[in-house]
């Protein structure tokens, strides 16, 4: 059964963005999101961030933070991380405005935060197509380390629901095998589109 | 152009029909839609929906998916063609494939807004329904009612999803949207349910407010009944319905109260095993966020408490931003949303409504009514190819029109009303709904405040009339049924109720009105002529009409309304009896069995003929509108007319199943109208099924035989649907009226089904799946002791009963030991309740216990353990039948090699058990002979080694059998070699006997009785001897934990020390210890120790531990046999001296002790010196005890006895050497022993000498007062003094104190020259000679 994903975390940049290649090179059906108001990357301190508007492209970013203090980028991995990225796509998309994407089967947030937004979002839309979504959350601490980890994880739990007739009869199943193996705390909600 | 689309049409639709490829099916399926949705259906639609009809038999679950697409699609473009359409997307409901099933429902819930907002508008702008729309609304009737079916039964989760989705949409769409201040971002944005109640305000004919209110209410009802019912269903449905829960409350804030307090009550730790505990309970955080975000008032009041929960469930944090949010929101937007809060207050009145025109509403849809049933029925029928449908649609015009039926008769809401007369209106509104309605009418009456409903009732007595009317004579009718009535009827009621009419009426409309669904055709034919319009058949509606007995009165009133409006009574009355004298048996049944019928629908399609199909989907589908409950119990025969029919084409079909299942069923119930139709329908072969039979069916009921032959088979198959019918519809029942017959019924079938694995198994899954609350346990029991009693009784059957009976028990068992948490007592009981226990029962006992098999499993193992152990304590005392082997079990485990197992099941054996009389004796037994193959185990050992030496001997070896008999060190050869049986026990042990773990395993127990029962030890006692060395080892181990658990209470024990074994002299010590370790011990004991010393034991060892309570005189006469004891044991007992009791302090001071040591004579006392000096040094090496004074005291002590004691000298010596300071004190001494005249003394005058030898230069003075002789003595023993010495007495002053004699001896005659040597002894003065050995001196 192929399924639509999205991934989903705060700015669009890393977490999602690793899930997002890392699916995309699996050959899955993916897309990426952030929940946030701005992209938010770190900048020299922790008070001087470097925002973006959702829908600067990566290039344009990449080019910036080069421009700025290419030793700092690298040495902190943001250049290397937006390279990636402008090669998976464009620019950051936000997700309380991605309605004109369609709809998708398995939403992955990697965050709380994250996950209350969507599902809250996801409430106030009307529910026309009656489809149903399932939307997962999965812990990722937001660097690169862990976003990797993250997003083999989320790949591993993709295959299993990919591998289902209809995740719907086997989530519990699927959710519970997922924690025991992966020693993570997964938590799922369901909406519809 | 219509003609060729026509042609070009039907050619797609058989493509789509018969083509081989799938591809080109669904393609030409789409193309066939495409030209539906452009073409003119006016033209079209009759002709070729039906070829569209018959697709929904595909195989392919594909192609029915496309068809429901299609048929949403078309329908919702031209809806006007499509109630023929609708039959089959309610069909496609219930597909197997989840697929199509999910695209069905979502079709479904399309066209129902779609229909919802049709209606509305219609009538909005044209002031009128037409007639297709009421008929199409009469199908979304029958599909909302399967949607609900699906929403509480399907199997498949996806389905029920949508199906619980639909329930919300139900609810958003019937409950009034009055006001959505807060809301207003949601509001404005929700464009696809645009359709409201509200809309309705100015009344409608088709659409009656207050009934789709109660509607409202039911589905709401049904969400919350979901949701307490979350311990059997899969996480993703527990946890959609809590969203759609917290939708409806964000929403529809009437609600939000029920909902806030259903998700506090919420108990996630409810939930069914397997489902995911942490999104459900994240699910309920969701929800109250969402809550928290809302800013309607209603919501706003109860932030506080949404706040605790959530800070209780670690989201304060969340919940804190969330505030922050809406905080800010609301600041930012105070003005903008007061503003269009007073727009919206303003909306509602606009509606108000002309209030109580009660003749023109009931008349307008009246002749509605009638114009669309005979209308509807004709189009019909001529739409249907297949006569067939034709009465199926008519009966369900009979039902359309309920709804407006109610509607007529209620005056619509106001939403602007006051709360008590919306209240009112709303209660109104559920005695419309008659029997449906009741219940959620007792919900809603006992969850008014009293206040509210003082209220109310004050309000209707406005509506009272001024004279008391008969009605009271119906006694218990509450006055506030009536209350939403309009004054009109309620007039009326009092005229025409007469008590006596009332039953009759009630009960034949009943009656009359499920034949119409059925048999419309004849007997609508035969009422028809007699009616006027108004009194048409489908008023009789049973969701109307059957109403429970609660009710009578008002149900009664509405007929009688009507009838009183409407034309004479008694042709009413003759209509009723007409239909009244057909068996209600066979009908009432018909209707109820509805809830089924979906099901079995699809596969029907697959394999029966079509026309037959037709009949019973059609029949299936109006039924189904009719069932007035989901709780149908009984099991109706009216399926099988169509579907019994063909067993022989598919046997085994899943429908057949279902349909044998039915018949069993009424075997069993033995009920004669049943078997009745059944026969008939059997009888029907497939091609004469159609509306005559069911005409037939009902009208000529008398006719048919009374029994059904079915094999084996089908007997089986029958019996276990019946039992899954059973435990499904019992999901559905909260009550528990019907408990009993349920499990009457239920044990029989499970007698009957022989051994069959998945009966039992499902009946195990259901019991285990709510035991406390769907009182399992009762089931189990009834379950049990039918078998038991069919076993008792029917020696024949045995066999396979008794298989039944101890499959199910152990079934049960497992499940409930799988299920429940280890705490849980179920098992227990129903292992202490079940009338027999077979062998296999014990073995799961013992497999609990002691579980060897099942080390690999996880921790809550230990937990298990302690179940089974504590299952066994009640058994015990629960069977005494069974208690040998009960406690056979516990007694294994408590011998078991696992220390976890063993110490729990002895600490059951021994506390518990044990403590009981008529079994302690096999405890105590059996410990003994564990305790003894322990102890004896090296002699059977020797056996072995005896024997296999025998074996060895004929070769010649005659070495081994020595070693045998020599003892317990066998190590040689041949007992490794020689063992079969043996085999294992000898390869275990590489020493003679038993590990020190395998001892402890044996003696635990014995020690554990010995706790209870002191006089056990004795045994112990026994036998400590003979024990080899781990069992020994054992048993000290055992020993201290024994003694202190035994307390003070060890009269038994002193018995046995006052006479113990020979060879237990070890044990008896560490017993000794052990008792008075940290206490004084008591005078019994003390007197028992002393007695034994005295009498038996001469060894002082046993003293020890009792020393510290004797007295001074008490411990002087042993002391010299305490001094004898080898040094670590006198050791020991010299702190016991030390220590002393708490009130009367030591027995010896520090100083005593000393004195006493040296004045034990080696010859009078038998002690060698050694020991005495060893004692000695023992005293010196504890030096905080035996301090600079304590030596002090001692020494002066005995410098003042005489004699002397031998080693004085030496310990002064010692003394000198351990504390430098005491030199002094030493010098005194030393001079006291001069004027003794110690030189008499020879060997202290050794010692005298070698200790002023090494305490100069301090000893001089003392050396000088020795007589001149002695100190020429000295000096030439130790001549290196002489030098030193002169030159001290040298010095002036002495010099002039000392004797000439002395002088003279030292050679101090005036010589001058030796005043320059006193330099060098001096210099050596700090560094005395102590090569010399302080032994030496004695």
């Amino acid at each position: 059964m192929r399924l639509r994903y999205a991934m989903v975390c705060s700015s669009n940049q890393n977490r999602s963005m690793e899930a997002h290649f890392i699916l995309k090179r699996e050959g899955f059906d993916v897309c990426s999101y952030g929940t946030g108001t701005h992209v938010k990357l770190p900048g020299p301190s922790l008070r001087e961030p470097n925002v973006y508007e959702f829908g600067t492209p990566y290039k344009q970013m990449f080019d910036d933070l080069r421009r700025k203090d290419p030793e700092l980028y690298k040495r902190n991995g943001i250049l290397q991380m937006l390279k990636r990225n402008l090669a998976v796509k464009t620019a950051p998309q936000r997700w309380q405005e991605n309605g004109p994407d369609g709809h998708f089967d398995v939403v992955f947030t990697f965050e709380e935060k994250v996950f209350d937004m969507v599902v809250e979002d996801l409430h106030t839309r009307d529910h026309i197509l009656l489809k149903p979504v399932l939307v997962v959350n999965l812990e990722v601490k937001d660097n690169h380390d862990e976003a990797a980890v993250g997003a083999r994880q989320t790949l591993a739990l993709c295959q299993e629901l990919e591998a289902t007739d209809r995740w719907e009869d086997v989530i519990d199943d699927v959710i519970s095998t997922f924690e025991r193996q992966h020693r993570r705390k997964v938590v799922y909600a369901i909406s519809f589109y | 152009m219509a003609v060729s689309q026509r042609e070009q049409a039907l050619s797609l639709l058989a493509a789509a029909n018969n083509h081989g490829d799938l591809a080109v099916k669904l393609s030409s399926l789409k193309q066939a839609k495409d030209i539906f949705l452009s073409a003119d259906l006016a033209l079209l639609a009759a002709e070729l929906f039906p070829y569209l009809v018959e697709l929904q038999s595909s195989h392919e679950a594909l192609v029915r998916k496309t068809l429901v697409e299609a048929i949403e699609e078309i329908s919702l473009k031209t809806m006007e063609y499509s109630p023929v359409l609708m039959q089959v997307l309610l069909t496609l409901l219930s597909d197997d494939d989840s697929v199509v099933a999910r695209q069905s429902i979502v079709a479904g819930t399309h066209i129902f807004c779609k229909v919802l907002e049709e209606l509305a508008l219609q009538f909005h702008r044209h002031g009128l329904v037409e007639r297709w729309l009421e008929d199409i609304w009469s199908w979304m009737i029958k599909l909302k009612d399967t949607v609900f079916q699906i929403a509480l039964e399907a199997r498949s989760v996806g389905p029920r999803l949508l199906a619980i989705k639909f329930l919300e949409t139900c609810v958003l769409l019937f409950m009034p949207d009055n006001d959505s201040r807060g809301h207003n971002t949601e509001a404005a944005t929700r464009s696809a349910q645009v359709f409201n109640v509200s809309w309705l305000a100015g009344g409608h004919p088709v659409l009656d407010s207050v009934a789709l209110q109660s509607e409202a209410n039911r589905s709401f009802l049904i969400l919350l009944d979901l949701l307490r019912s979350a311990s059997v269903l899969p996480g993703s449905i527990t946890i959609s319905v809590v969203s759609s829960l917290a939708t409806i409350a964000r929403r529809r804030q009437v609600q939000y109260s029920s909902v806030l307090s259903a998700l506090l009550d919420f108990d996630a730790s409810f939930i069914a095993k397997g489902a995911h505990n942490a999104s459900i309970q994240y699910s309920l955080r969701t929800a109250f966020l969402g809550f928290l975000r809302c800013t309607h008032p209603v919501i706003m009041e109860s932030r506080e408490k949404l706040l605790k929960v959530l800070r209780a469930m670690n989201a304060g944090d969340a919940a804190d931003q969330v505030m922050r949010q809406v905080d800010k929101m609301l600041r930012n937007s105070e003005r903008a949303s007061r503003d269009a809060r007073a727009n919206k207050d303003e909306q509602p009145s606009s509606h108000v409504l002309m209030s109580g025109d009660m003749p023109r509403k009931r008349s307008i849809p009246m002749d509605h009514e009638h114009l669309g049933s005979t209308d509807l029925a004709s189009k019909r029928i001529r739409y249907g190819s297949n006569s067939n449908t034709g009465p199926v649609i008519q009966s369900d015009s009979g039902h359309d029109h309920s709804v407006n039926g109610a509607s007529g008769r209620v005056p619509p809401l106001d939403n602007g009303l006051t709360p008590v007369e919306q209240m009112i209106a709303m209660i109104g509104a559920l005695l419309a709904e008659g029997e449906r309605g009741a219940e959620s009418l007792e919900i809603l009456i006992s969850q008014i405040h009293p206040d509210l409903l003082a209220d109310i009732v004050v309000t209707n007595m406005k509506h009272l009339p001024k004279s008391p009317p008969p009605l009271t004579r119906l006694g218990s009718l509450p006055v506030t049924q009536q209350s939403g009535l309009p004054t009109t009827s309620s007039q009326v009621a009092p005229t025409t109720q007469n008590p006596v009419l009332i039953a009759p009426v009630s009960i034949s409309s009943n009656a009359i009105s499920t034949p119409l669904s059925t048999t419309a055709t004849s007997i609508s034919l035969q009422a028809d002529p007699k009616r006027d319009s108004r009194r048409d058949p489908r008023r009789l509606d049973p969701r109307r009409v059957a109403l429970p007995v609660g009710n009578p009165s008002e149900h009664t009133m509405e007929d009688v309304t009507s009838l009183t409006q409407s034309g004479p009574v008694e042709l009413e009355f003759d209509a009723s009896a007409l239909f009244k004298r057909q068996p209600p048996r066979i009908v009432v049944p018909s209707i109820e069995n509805t809830s089924e019928i979906l099901m079995p629908k699809a596969e029907t399609e697959l394999h029966i003929p079509e026309n037959i199909t037709k009949v019973s989907q059609a029949n299936q589908s109006s039924l189904k509108e009719q069932v007035p409950d989901e709780q149908a119990i009984q099991v109706g025969p009216e399926v099988e007319f169509n579907i019994v029919s063909d067993v022989a084409v598919s046997p085994i079909d899943y429908v057949n199943k279902e349909s044998d299942a039915q018949k069993s069923m009424d075997t069993v119930m033995t009920d004669e109208d049943h078997t009745l139709s059944l026969v008939e329908a059997d009888q029907l072969s497939p091609s004469t099924v159609d509306t005559p039979v069911l005409e037939e069916a009902s009208a000529d009921l008398p006719v048919v035989p009374s029994y059904v032959e079915l094999t084996e088979e089908q007997q089986s198959d029958i019996r276990k649907l019946a039992i899954k019918r059973i435990i499904d519809s019992y999901k559905q029942i909260k009550g528990t009226e019907l408990m009993q017959t349920r499990m009457a019924l239920l044990s029989r079938l499970v007698a009957q089904v022989d051994a069959d694995d998945d009966v039992i198994l499902m009946i195990q899954k259901h019991i285990v799946s709510d035991y406390q609350h769907q009182k399992g346990h009762e089931l189990v029991m009834h379950v049990l002791y039918h078998l038991h009693a069919l076993r008792m009784s029917d020696s024949a059957e045995e066999s396979s009963v008794a298989v039944v009976y101890e499959k199910f028990l152990l079934g049960v068992a497992r499940c409930l030991l799988d299920a429940l948490p280890a705490s849980d007592k179920s098992f227990s009981r129903l292992f202490s309740e079940a009338p027999s226990l077979p062998e296999s029962a014990f073995k799961l006992l013992d497999d609990i216990c002691c579980s060897d098999n099942n080390c690999g499993k996880d921790i809550r193992d230990g937990d298990r353990v302690t179940q089974g152990l504590g299952s066994l304590w009640s058994l015990i005392l629960g069977r005494p039948h069974y208690r040998q082997a009960f406690l056979d079990i516990a007694l294994k485990c408590a011998v078991h090699p696992k220390d976890d197992i063993r110490s729990k099941a002895i600490r059951l054996v021994a506390n518990k058990l044990y403590v009981i009389n008529f079994i302690s004796e096999k405890i105590e037994d059996f410990a003994t002979s564990k305790l003894l193959s322990a102890v004896n185990r090296p002699i059977s050992d020797t056996e072995v080694s005896v024997s296999g030496a025998d074996d060895q001997r004929t070769e010649g070896q005659m070495g081994s059998q020595e070693t045998s008999i020599s003892g317990s060190q066998i190590s040689e050869p041949g007992t490794s070699e020689n063992g079969t049986a043996m085999g294992a026990q000898s390869d275990s042990r590489s020493d003679s006997s038993m590990s020190p773990a395998q001892a402890q395993q044996h003696l635990s127990l014995f020690f554990a009785l010995c706790t209870k029962k002191a006089s056990l030890l004795q045994l112990v006692f026994d036998r400590y001897d003979h024990a080899p060395k781990s069992v020994k080892q054992a048993i000290h181990r055992h020993v201290p934990i024994l003694i202190r658990a035994l307390g003070p209470s060890y009269s038994d024990l002193l018995c046995i020390i006052s006479d113990p074994p020979q060879g237990s002299e070890n044990l008896l010590t560490q017993v000794l210890h052990v008792l008075c370790e940290g206490t004084t011990p008591s005078a019994d004991l003390i007197t028992t120790v002393k007695r034994l010393y005295e009498t038996k034991l001469k060894d002082a060892t046993i003293l020890i531990p009792i020393l510290s309570s004797f007295t001074k005189n008490e411990v002087l006469p042993i002391f010299p046999r305490l001094v004898h004891l080898p040094l670590d044991k006198f050791q020991t007992a010299l702190a016991h001296i030390l220590q002393g009791s708490a009130h009367m302090g030591p027995a010896l001071t520090p100083a005593e002790v000393l004195v006493a040591i040296h004045d034990i004579s080696p010859e009078k006392d038998g002690v060698p010196l050694k020991k005495i000096m060893d004692a000695c040094s023992a005293c010196f090496a504890q030096r905080t005890v035996f301090t600079q004074q304590v030596l002090a005291k001692a020494l002066n002590q005995m410098v003042d006895q005489t004699p002397l004691p031998l080693l004085f000298m030496r310990t002064v010596i010692q003394a000198i050497d351990a504390f430098p300071k005491l030199v002094d004190f030493v010098m005194e001494i030393l001079s006291k022993l001069v004027s003794k005249q110690v030189w008499r003394m020879p060997k202290l005058w050794v010692g005298f000498l070698k200790c002023i030898s090494e305490t100069r230069p301090h000893s001089f003075h003392v050396l000088l007062q020795l007589p001149s002789p002695q100190l020429e003595g000295a000096l030439n023993k130790y001549g290196s003094l002489r030098v030193p010495l002169a030159a001290y007495a040298n010095q002036p002053n002495i010099k002039a104190s000392l004797p000439r004699s002395t002088l003279q001896s030292l050679g101090l005659a005036s010589e001058p020259h030796l005043q320059q040597q006193q330099q060098n002894p001096a210099a050596s003065f700090n560094n005395p000679d102590k090569s010399t050995k302080v032994e030496g001196t004695s």
